[in-house]
C-alpha cells in the first residue's frame, strides 16, 4: 500500500511492551512482513503507567487510534495483567465522556513471536479507522448524550 | 614493539577469536589477540547477510569488532604473525612478527586520502576480486583498526600518498619487527578456508567464468558490495537463472573432504532466498543430495525457501560445461526419477566446503585430525582442548561450523582456558 | 582554551545546560537506506529545535560510525544523542557505551528501530516509510531533550550460582563455574544424577561409554568444596533479581538410612514400570537405576510407592517422605533442564498398539540387556529384519502431521537422532551381522566431525537406505496372522524412483526427536520465554546465544534445542563463562528505570503504595521538615521493577520511572501528531 503524500493518513499509536507488543513487532520486522506505515510504536515498560488522561490527551492532539501491546500473563509484572485491563476500563469511561468512539483504543496480548498477531491488530485497526474517520472530526462533533 | 605478557593469547580474529577474547577479556584476564591480516573480522565480515535471523552480518560483527578494539583488556596486535612458540614452565613464549604496515598506525586516522590518490588499482580480496583497491589503503570500510595498509609489492613509490597524508602517517622505511608475547596458555582461532573453486575438475571451476564460489555470492549480495546488486562476472548480465550445486567440495573421498561440511546447505538456501529478493524473477534450482538443516529454527528456514519458490531437486551434478553463450550447463543425474539431464542456467555457484586455514597448527605442532582440523583427543569430555595442555581451540579451526556454533565454542574455550589459567597460574606461585 | 576543551566541558556537566541533540540516522548497510531515506530524515531532523547536528552513515555501529558520534560529542558539545537504527535490542548496549567512551551520561542517549519497525515492513511504501521514520525521529528528539543523567542501581552480588539439571550440560556447567571461585548448588529432579546420557550405552562419535564420562565428570563435582549436589530436588519459589535471587527448593526425603538401604533395597517386593529402560521393564520402588549410579544410595520411587511396610530383620519399615525445603540465594542461574525423547502418540506408526514398534532410545536399552553374544529375540521372536523409521516427532509439515495437543507440530529437526540411529545400526550389525537392516530416512544430517564416516560405514554394512518424502510418511501394519514378520513397513521410496515398497520386519525402531522437558512450573517462576520449538529462548542466536532475556538467567544444553553431547558440553562451558563474567566482581548493576518521587510534589497520598504489587518496593515514611511531620513515598529501588502501576495512580504526578518518564511520552505523542513543517519544507 503505498501513501499517497497529499491524503493524509490517520495516525495510529502502538504503545508495545519491551518484553511483548514491542519484541513482536521486531519479530514482524524479521519475517519482512508488510504492513501500513501510519503506525507508530513506541516502546514502554509496563502500560500501567499510563493514566486514562494520558489516552484523551493523545486522541486530543491528534493520535486516531491506540494499540496497547502488553504481555498479558507472561508479563515480567506482577501488575501488568489485570491492571492494564483496569486502566483500559476506566479509560473508555473518561473517552465516552469525551466524545470519543472507544473502538479507538484497543488492548491485545502480544507477546515476542506473535508475528500474525501483531499484523491482525495493525490491519484491524487501520480498517476501523477508515471506516470511523479521523478523531479530530469526532471530537469536533457534538458529543451526543447519550454517550 | 614491546614485548607482553598475557594471561591468555588468542591467534586469529574472526568472530570465533574475537567473542573467545570478549568472554575471556570480560572475566577479568589479560588478553592479546593476534590477526594476521590487518583487520580482524575474519570470513564473517564479508557475508552479506547471515542465517537463521537474515541479520545484516556487518549489524552483528562491526559491534564485535569494536568492542575488542575498545576493551581495556585486550590487547588488539593486527598484521602479526607469529613466527616460533616455546614452552616456558610458566606457559608459553611465542616470537612474533609485526609485518609493516608503511603506515604510522598511531597517526594514522584512517581518512583515506592516501587511497583516494594511490594511482595503482588492484583487485580486492576482501570483495573475491571483484571490487578495485589501491596499493594503499583502509582495508574495508569497516576494518578495525581503522589504519591505511600499504601494499609494498605492488607500489610504485610514487610517493603520492606520503604526501597528501596530513598526518604524517605513510612512512616508507618501515621493517618488520619482532617481539615477544608470554602467555599462559593459547587459543587457537585460526579459522577456516573454501575448499579450492578447481578441485573437482568437472565442475570447470577457475576455468568457466560463471561458475563462481559462494563466497562471491557473498559479496554481490552485501549491501556493502562492489556492485550492489547481482550479476554475472562473466559479462556483467543479471542472471535469470542459478543453479546452486552442493557438496561440490564436501563429503567426496575423492577430494580428500569426507565430512560434511555443514554450512553449505544453509548458506545456500540463505543466498537463494536473499537473491529471490534481489532478483524475483530469478529461477533458483539447489541440487542436493541431502539437505542439513539441522540447527535451531533452520528447518523452517529450508521450509521458507520452499515456500518461496526455491526449487530443490535431488541430484548428482556429474560436470559442468559451458555452452556458447558463456552459459553453464549442468549435466546432472536426478536420482528420483532415475534419468540425466542437461539444463542451462545463467549463473552457477558451487557450494564449496570448508577446510582449516594452514599454518598455526605447525608452529605450534598441534596433532591434526583425519580431516586435517586440529585433533580434539576427547570431544565428549573436553571438547576444546588440543592434544597439547594449555592450547585450546575455538571455531572452525576445529572443524565445520557456523556462526552460532562458533559462538558458543568460543563462549566454551573461555571456561576452559579461563580454568586452566587459575589453576596454573595457582600452580607456578608456589612453585 | 580552545573551543574543542571548551565543548567537551559543557558536554561533562550537562544539569540546566543548553541542550545540544545530536542526531544520526545509520543506513544500516542498506537495510534501513533501501527504504527509508536516511538522507531526507537527516535533513527533516536537523532543522527541528535544539539539533545541532544531524547525520547519517553507512553503519555507525562499526568503529568507524561511532567514532563520529564520539567525536561530536566532544568536538561539538552534543550532550544528547538520538540514533535511528536497528531494534535497541542489538545495539542499545553499543551505544550506550559509546557515548560513555566520549565522556557523555549513557541515559542521554535514546534509540530509535527504524529497521525491524519500519524499513523491514514498509518495503512496497518509501514514501511512507520515510514519513514513519522522521516522526519515530522527531518522537526520540522530543524525548531526548527531556533526558536526564542516570547512574545505574550498584548492587552487591551474591557470588553463588544455581544450576538447575543435572544431565551433563548442569554438571559441566556447575564444574566450569566452580573453578572460577563461585559457589554452586546443583538441583536435580530426579534422586539420580546423570541425565538423559546414563542412559546410553556406546557413544557418537567416540564409541565411548558414557557412564564412564559422567562419572569423570561427577566424581569432580562431588569432590568439588564449593559444589553442593541435591537430588531429588525442585525449585518451588523463585524472587528477587540478577545478583539477588532468592529460591525456595524442595528436596524429597532420600528416605532410606545409610544402614538399612541395602537391606531395604533387597527386601522391597512392591515394583513399577522403570523408566531408567523407558517403561519397557519393571523394578523395585527402592531402587538403583543402574550400578554405579550417583549418588550411590538407593532411592525411593515415592510416585509409586505404595505405603505398604516393608518386612527387613522382622521389623515393619514404612517409608516416608518428608520434603525438605531449602532457601538459598544465588547471583545466577543457569537453566540445564534438558530434553525428553518424543513420544509418540498412540498409533502413530503402530506405536503401542503393535509390540513391535519401539523407539529408539527403547531399543538402546533393549540391547542393553541382551548379553554379547546373544541373539536377539523380540516378543517371543527371533529378529531378523529391522526398519528404523527417521524424523518421528520432528520435521512435521503442517498439515500433514497430527498437531500435538498445543495444536503445534514439530518443525524442527532435532539434530541427533540420524546419527544416533545410524550409529545403533552399526552397533546392530556388529552384534547381529545376519539381521537385514532398513533405514528410512528423508536427509541423512550426518553434519558432524566424524559422523559422516558413521554414514559412510553404515553404507559399507549393507544398512539398505530407503528414502522417504515428509509429506508421504511410510507406513506400518500388523502383519496378517501367519506371516512369515509380524509387522509390514510400507514406504515409497524415491531412491527406486518412486516405488512402493513393502518391507516385512520383526522390529520397527522409531528415531524419535527431542522435546523439551516439562518446566512449565519453572517457566512461570522465572519468567522466561520459549520459542515456537517450546525450547528455552535465547536472546539472540549470535549476540547473546547463552543467555535468557531475563538477566542473570543463562542456558546450557538441550534445554535451549536439540544437541548432542559435545555440543552440550559447549554450551555448558559458554553458559558458564557468562556467570563468571557477570558474578566474578562480587556486584551487578541494573539499569536505573525505577519509580523516583519528585519530593517537591509527593504529599504523601499513598496510592502509589496501594498500586505497587512488588515486595518492598515503595513504602510511605515520615520525615521531620521545619519542625513539621510530612509524609512521603519513597522507593527501594532494589526491589522496584519500574512497572510504573505507581505513576499512572498519582495524583500529583509526583512519581515517575526515571527514563521512561510520563511528561517524555506526552511529548513524544505531540511529536507524533504534529504536523512536520520541515518535512514537509524539505518536499518542496
Ligand atoms: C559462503 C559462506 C556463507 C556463510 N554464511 C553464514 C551465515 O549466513 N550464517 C552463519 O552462521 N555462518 C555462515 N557461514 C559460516 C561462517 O563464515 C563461519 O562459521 C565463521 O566465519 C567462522 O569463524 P572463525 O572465526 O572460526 O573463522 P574465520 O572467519 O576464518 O577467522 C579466522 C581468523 O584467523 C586469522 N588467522 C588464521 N590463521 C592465523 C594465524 N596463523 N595467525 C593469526 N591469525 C590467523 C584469519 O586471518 C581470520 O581472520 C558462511 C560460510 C561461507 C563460506
Ligand atoms: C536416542 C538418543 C541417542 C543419543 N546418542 C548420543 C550419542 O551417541 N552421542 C551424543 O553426543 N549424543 C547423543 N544423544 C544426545 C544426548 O543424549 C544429549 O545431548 C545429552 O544427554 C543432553 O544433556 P542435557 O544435560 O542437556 O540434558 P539431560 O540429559 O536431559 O539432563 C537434564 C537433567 O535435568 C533434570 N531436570 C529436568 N527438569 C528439571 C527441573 N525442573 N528441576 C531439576 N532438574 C530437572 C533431568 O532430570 C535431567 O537429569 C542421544 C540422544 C538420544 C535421544
Ligand atoms: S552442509 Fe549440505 S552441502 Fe554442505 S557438505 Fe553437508 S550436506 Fe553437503
Ligand atoms: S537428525 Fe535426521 S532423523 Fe533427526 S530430525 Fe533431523 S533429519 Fe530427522
Amino acid at each position: 500500500m503505498a501513501s499517497n503524500p497529499k491524503a493524509k493518513q490517520p495516525k495510529i499509536l502502538i504503545l508495545a511492551t519491551l518484553a511483548g507488543g514491542y519484541a513482536g513487532a521486531d519479530s514482524t520486522g524479521q519475517a519482512h512482513a508488510d504492513y501500513p506505515a501510519n503506525t507508530y510504536i513506541l516502546p514502554i515498560m509496563c502500560p500501567v503507567m499510563f493514566p486514562p488522561e494520558f489516552f484523551v490527551r493523545a486522541f486530543e492532539r491528534g493520535i486516531d487510534g491506540i494499540i496497547i501491546m502488553y504481555s498479558g500473563t507472561d508479563s515480567p509484572y506482577k501488575v501488568e495483567a489485570d491492571g492494564t485491563a483496569a486502566l483500559v476500563n476506566s479509560s473508555y469511561a473518561l473517552m465516552k465522556e469525551r466524545g470519543i468512539d472507544i473502538r479507538r483504543l484497543r488492548l491485545a496480548a502480544i507477546c515476542t513471536v506473535c508475528v500474525k498477531p501483531f499484523l491482525k491488530e495493525v490491519n484491524q485497526m487501520v480498517e476501523l479507522l477508515q471506516g470511523i474517520g479521523f478523531v479530530k472530526d469526532e471530537l469536533a462533533a457534538p458529543v451526543t448524550a447519550s454517550a | 614493539m614491546e614485548n607482553l605478557h598475557v594471561d591468555a593469547l588468542v591467534l586469529g580474529g574472526g568472530i570465533a577469536g574475537m567473542q573467545a577474547a570478549l568472554d575471556l577479556a570480560d572475566q577479568g584476564f589479560q588478553v592479546a589477540l593476534l590477526e594476521r591480516e590487518p583487520s580482524i573480522g575474519g570470513k564473517m565480515i564479508t557475508l552479506s547477510k547471515v542465517f537463521p535471523t537474515l541479520d545484516c552480518c556487518s549489524c552483528i560483527t562491526t559491534p564485535k569488532m569494536s568492542a575488542v578494539a575498545h576493551h581495556p583488556n585486550i590487547h588488539l596486535l593486527t598484521y602479526c604473525e607469529m613466527q616460533s612458540v616455546a614452552e616456558t614452565g610458566s606457559g608459553f613464549r611465542l616470537a612474533v612478527v609485526q609485518k609493516p604496515r608503511y603506515v604510522d598506525v598511531n597517526k594514522c586516522t584512517g581518512c583515506r586520502k592516501c587511497e583516494y590518490e594511490c594511482p595503482v588499482t588492484l583487485p580486492s580480496p576482501f570483495d573475491r576480486g571483484l571490487g578495485a583497491y589501491r596499493a594503499i589503503r583502509v582495508p574495508f570500510s569497516t576494518a578495525v583498526p581503522q589504519t591505511a595498509v600499504l601494499d609494498i609489492e605492488n607500489c610504485i613509490l610514487c610517493g603520492k600518498c606520503e604526501k597528501v597524508c596530513a598526518a604524517g602517517a605513510v612512512d616508507f622505511t618501515q621493517r618488520a619487527e619482532t617481539f615477544e608475547i608470554q602467555a599462559t596458555t593459547l587459543v587457537v582461532a585460526s579459522g577456516f578456508e573454501l575448499t579450492p573453486l578447481n578441485a573437482k575438475k568437472e565442475y570447470g571451476g577457475e576455468t568457466l567464468q560463471n561458475v563462481i564460489d559462494p563466497l562471491m555470492m557473498e559479496r554481490f549480495l552485501a549491501p556493502t558490495g562492489p556492485y550492489g546488486r547481482v550479476l554475472r562476472p562473466g559479462d556483467g548480465k543479471e542472471p535469470t537463472s542459478i543453479a546452486y550445486v552442493q557438496c561440490a567440495g564436501s563429503r567426496d573421498q575423492t577430494l580428500g573432504v569426507e565430512y560434511c561440511s555443514r554450512v553449505c546447505c544453509m548458506y545456500a538456501i540463505k543466498q537463494a532466498m536473499l537473491i529471490s529478493g534481489a532478483l524475483p524473477m530469478a529461477d533458483i534450482t539447489i541440487y542436493y543430495m541431502d539437505i542439513r538443516t539441522f540447527g535451531k529454527g533452520y528447518e523452517q528456514f529450508y521450509q521458507n525457501a520452499q515456500a518461496m519458490g526455491v526449487e530443490f531437486v535431488r541430484g548428482k551434478v556429474a560436470a559442468i560445461r559451458e555452452d556458447d553463450e558463456q552459459n553453464p550447463v549442468v549435466k546432472v543425474e536426478l536420482t528420483e526419477e532415475g534419468r540425466i539431464i542437461e539444463r542451462t542456467f545463467d549463473l552457477v555457484v558451487l557450494s564449496l566446503g570448508m577446510v582449516p586455514t594452514a599454518g598455526a597448527d605447525g608452529i605450534l605442532s598441534l596433532p591434526l585430525g583425519e580431516d586435517k582440523f586440529i585433533a580434539i583427543p576427547a570431544p565428549n569430555a573436553n571438547p576444546c582442548e588440543t592434544a597439547r595442555p594449555g592450547i585450546f581451540v575455538t571455531g572452525t579451526a576445529m572443524g565445520p561450523m557456523d556462526i552460532v556454533d562458533s559462538i558458543i565454542t568460543a563462549g566454551s574455550v573461555a571456561s576452559a582456558a579461563s580454568a586452566y589459567i587459575r589453576e596454573h597460574q595457582k600452580e607456578t606461585a608456589y612453585a | 582554551m580552545p573551543d574543542k576543551q571548551k565543548a567537551a566541558r559543557k558536554a561533562a556537566s550537562p544539569d540546566k545546560e543548553e541542550v545540544r541533540v545530536g542526531v544520526y540516522t545509520c543506513h544500516c548497510g542498506g537495510n534501513i537506506s533501501h527504504v527509508v531515506q536516511c538522507e531526507r530524515v537527516a535533513k527533516a531532523l536537523g532543522k527541528m529545535p535544539d539539533v545541532v547536528v544531524a547525520r547519517t552513515d553507512p553503519s555507525f555501529c562499526s568503529d568507524a560510525g561511532q567514532a563520529i558520534i564520539e567525536q561530536d560529542i566532544q568536538e561539538l558539545g552534543i550532550n544528547r544523542v538520538v540514533i535511528g537504527a536497528c531494534a535497541p535490542s542489538l545495539h542499545e548496549q553499543t551505544f550506550r557505551n559509546t557515548v560513555t567512551r566520549a565522556g557523555l551520561n549513557p541515559y542521554l542517549y535514546h534509540h530509535v528501530g527504524i529497521r525491524e519497525q519500519d524499513s523491514w515492513v514498509h518495503d512496497g511504501d518509501p514514501e511512507g516509510a520515510t514519513e514513519k521514520a522522521v516522526r519515530l525521529m522527531a518522537a526520540g528528539l522530543a524525548k531526548a531533550r527531556l533526558l536526564t543523567p542516570l547512574e545505574p542501581i550498584r548492587l552487591g552480588a551474591e557470588k553463588g550460582a544455581l544450576v538447575i539439571g543435572g544431565g551433563v550440560a548442569g554438571l559441566r556447567a556447575a564444574l566450569d563455574i566452580a573453578h572460577q571461585g563461585i559457589r554452586v548448588t546443583l538441583v536435580e529432579k530426579s534422586p539420580f544424577l546423570g541425565g538423559r546420557m546414563a542412559q546410553l550405552e556406546s557413544i557418537f562419535p567416540t564409541d565411548e561409554e558414557p557412564r564412564q564420562l559422567l562419572h569423570a565428570l561427577i566424581e569432580q563435582a562431588a569432590a568439588h568444596p564449593s559444589i553442593t549436589i541435591l537430588t531429588g530436588a525442585e525449585v518451588t519459589a523463585v524472587s528477587g533479581y540478577v545478583g539477588n535471587f532468592n529460591l525456595q527448593v524442595t528436596q524429597h526425603e532420600r528416605g532410606l538410612s545409610e544402614e538399612l538401604a541395602e537391606a531395604l533395597l533387597a527386601a522391597c517386593e512392591q515394583e513399577a514400570p522403570d523408566n531408567f529402560n523407558y517403561g519397557l521393564t519393571r523394578r523395585k520402588v527402592v531402587y538403583r537405576p543402574y550400578p554405579g549410579c550417583y549418588p550411590s544410595t538407593p532411592a525411593v520411587d515415592w510416585e509409586h510407592y505404595d505405603g505398604r511396610p516393608i518386612q527387613v530383620d522382622g521389623k515393619a519399615v514404612v517409608l516416608k517422605d518428608k520434603p525438605q525445603v531449602h532457601a538459598l540465594t544465588v547471583g545466577a542461574i543457569v537453566l540445564a533442564t534438558g530434553f525428553n525423547p518424543y513420544e509418540p502418540r498412540q498409533g502413530e506408526y503402530g506405536y503401542g498398539e503393535i509390540t513391535e514398534v519401539v523407539t529408539l532410545p527403547q531399543l538402546i536399552r533393549i540391547l542393553a540387556q541382551v548379553p554379547q553374544g546373544e541373539p536377539l529375540i523380540w516378543n517371543g521372536h527371533p529378529v531378523r529384519d529391522v526398519a528404523l523409521i527417521h524424523c518421528v516427532g520432528s520435521r512435521e509439515i503442517e498439515g500433514v502431521h497430527t498437531p500435538q495437543d498445543d495444536g503445534q507440530v514439530n518443525n524442527y529437526c532435532s539434530r541427533v537422532c540420524c546419527t544416533a540411529s545410524l550409529h545403533t545400526a552399526l552397533e546392530l550389525r556388529r552384534r547381529f551381522p545376519e539381521i537385514n537392516l532398513y533405514e528410512l530416512y528423508q536427509d541423512i544430517r550426518t553434519y558432524g566431525r566424524g559422523h559422516e564416516e558413521i554414514y559412510n560405514q553404515a553404507q559399507s554394512a549393507m544398512v539398505h537406505f530407503l528414502r522417504y518424502r515428509g509429506e508421504k510418511q511410510p507406513e506400518v501394519a500388523a502383519a496378517p496372522p501367519g506371516d512369515t514378520h509380524p509387522a509390514l513397513v510400507r514406504v515409497v521410496d524415491t531412491l527406486t524412483y518412486g516405488e512402493e515398497i513393502e518391507v516385512p520386519v520383526d522390529l520397527v525402531v522409531l528415531a524419535v526427536g527431542m522435546m523439551p522437558s516439562p518446566i512449565d512450573a519453572l517457566v512461570d517462576m522465572l519468567k522466561v520465554s520459549r520459542g515456537n520449538d517450546r525450547f528455552l529462548l535465547e536472546v539472540h542466536p549470535k549476540l547473546r546465544p547463552v543467555e535468557m532475556a531475563v538477566r542473570g538467567i543463562v542456558l546450557a544444553g538441550t534445554a535451549q534445542g536439540p544437541m548432542n553431547i559435545q555440543e552440550s558440553l559447549s554450551a555448558a562451558s559458554a553458559a558458564a563463562a557468562k556467570v563468571a563474567a557477570l558474578l566474578g566482581q562480587g556486584r551487578v548493576e541494573l539499569p536505573p528505570f525505577v519509580a523516583r518521587v519528585d519530593e517537591s510534589k509527593c504529599d504523601g497520598t499513598g496510592a502509589c503504595v496501594e498500586a505497587c504489587q512488588e515486595e518492598g518496593a515503595i513504602a510511605l515514611q515520615t520525615f521531620q521538615e521545619n519542625g513539621h511531620e510530612v509524609r512521603r513515598a519513597v522507593v527501594t529501588p532494589a526491589n522496584c521493577t519500574g512497572c510504573g502501576a505507581c505513576v499512572g495512580v498519582c495524583p500529583k504526578r509526583a512519581i515517575d520511572v526515571q527514563a521512561w518518564t510520563l511528561a517524555q511520552y506526552e511529548a513524544m505523542v505531540d511529536a507524533l501528531a504534529m504536523d512536520i513543517p520541515a518535512f514537509a519544507e524539505a518536499e518542496k
